[in-house]
């Protein structure tokens, strides 16, 4: 079933997020407006939630004129190369084991192609977008190389300055985090980022982590989100400062005492018992 | 008199008082009280907006439901409602993908409180764009198929969808008890 939604709905770092945590393959194509109201799209090639492609077209044929453009191979070389390629075998690891590429040049051509691209779509004001998990994922278009899409993530916002599109996304100044572990990661984090990671133990606040760590909130709020974008970490709301008594909060809690005839003994948290859990069930099912 | 008590939260207009409605036996109260907290003098009074509902099922037994206020609001309101709670079910808007990060802190908030027997009811299923009860999941957090709470797709306005939601949770109830 394809996903379809919009950034300011679902922002790119929670997308990402969705498709690594979910080891996504699929094609997800952003649609949005340039700032001269021209129309343009991205389409971002997924496997396993690690993102193998980014093209501006689905004719299959951006990787391959970036290496003609290149001249490291020749259109009818090329062109007899890719007829040889075994279907299921991306067309940039091909290349390499017949010797027409070498390692650099993949990854030169994999920067080009999917980093600088991706970092791009981070500063994305507005787009909609829609993941197909049915669409064929040419491997003409295809290194070989990979990125996962929350490394993707980390890279994109560590280099993003506007941050606006985001800021109600981002975790509040009251919060504390808290580790997650999903997974084996091994995501070199920098220094902000270790010191808020160090600090995520539920219980300080990120105003604390400011002050202790002499950072605008803003700085440490973003950095939060990175953590919590990637997975490492998250957002666990402390309560407010408010100073109700707990009398009176626990006077709330049993609005129906006023209005009933039951006192109510049991101890706070008490397990009920299993003939209660039984009648309960059994009434229930007699009830629909 | 034994009681069980239910907390039902989630994220706004997910349908809390909604669920709370289609199977209560009283009708729904609504409390609030006049704040005596000194450092909201300015405000007079604050609302501490809870639903409450009843399903009363023996003389001596009955389920309290209770909904919790549907802004993100954490006082020590919340703090007392869920430790006193045996079990507790997020409501999630499964249209609403905008809200799946406010259902991840509701989560978070919770579990760092208690480890009670939950569910995660989605609503709103039947509306275009809703997203999959797995698609939900993953977006929740919970990856692991085998270490996921019951997902369960409900309807709030319909009181047998609520009634069977009910039950799925307190077989999960159960389940929980004799693992323990």
């Amino acid at each position: 079933m394809a996903i379809t939604s919009c950034l300011s709905e679902f922002s790119l770092p929670e997308l990402f997020q969705f498709l690594d945590q979910g080891s996504k393959t699929g094609l997800l194509t952003l649609r949005f407006l340039t700032e001269n109201q021209e129309k343009r799209v991205r389409h971002v090639l997924l496997h396993q939630g690690r993102i193998v492609a980014v093209t501006n077209r689905l004719d299959h044929q951006c990787l391959l004129a970036m290496i003609v453009q290149r001249g490291w191979i020749s259109p009818e070389v090329l062109r007899e190369q890719v007829n040889r390629c075994p279907a299921n075998i991306p067309i940039g690891l091909y290349l390499k084991t017949q010797s027409f590429l070498q390692p650099e040049q993949l990854r030169l051509l994999f920067h080009a192609q999917v980093l600088r691209q991706v970092c791009g779509l981070f500063r994305l004001r507005e787009a909609r977008f829609k993941f197909d998990t049915k669409a064929t994922l040419p491997t003409t278009e295809m290194t070989g190389l990979s990125l996962s899409a929350t490394e993707a993530t980390l890279m994109g916002l560590r280099v993003l300055r506007d941050w606006v599109l985001l800021a109600n996304k981002l975790p509040e100044p009251t919060s504390a985090l808290s580790r997650v572990v999903i997974g084996k990661r091994h995501l070199r984090l920098d220094s902000v980022e270790g010191q808020v990671w160090q600090r995520s133990n539920g219980s300080i606040s990120l105003n604390t982590m400011a002050t202790q760590l002499k950072q605008p909130i803003e700085i440490i709020q973003q950095t939060a989100f990175r953590l919590i974008s990637v997975g490492l970490v998250q957002e666990v709301p402390m309560m407010t400062a408010a100073s109700r008594s707990k009398a009176m909060a626990e006077d709330v809690l049993e609005p129906v005492a006023a209005g009933t005839n039951h006192g109510s003994k049991e101890e706070n948290g008490s397990e009920v018992s299993p003939s209660f859990m039984q009648n309960l069930l059994g009434f229930l099912r007699s009830s629909k | 008199m034994e009681i069980m008590r239910l907390v039902v939260t989630g994220t706004v207009g997910a349908g809390k008082s909604t669920f709370i409605r289609s199977v209560s036996e009283i009708a729904v109260v609504d409390t609030d009280r006049i704040s005596t907290d000194q450092t909201t003098e300015i405000k007079k009074k604050t609302t501490v907006a809870m639903d409450f509902g009843r399903l009363q099922f023996a003389p001596e037994m009955a389920l309290h439901l209770y909904g919790t206020p549907g802004q993100a609001r954490f006082d020590f309101m919340w703090d007392i409602l869920i430790r006193k709670a045996h079990a507790y079910i997020l409501l999630v808007d499964a249209h609403r993908p905008s809200d799946f990060r406010s259902a991840r802190k509701l989560l978070a908030f919770m579990k760092q409180r208690v480890d009670i027997p939950m569910l995660i009811g989605l609503t709103h299923r039947d509306c275009e764009g809703a997203w999959s009860e797995e698609n939900v999941a993953i977006a929740l957090g919970f990856v692991d198929e085998k270490t996921r709470p019951p997902f369960v797709s409900l309807n709030a306005n319909e009181k047998d969808s609520v009634i069977d939601t009910l039950i799925v949770l307190i077989e999960h109830y159960l389940n929980c008890v004799v693992k323990t």
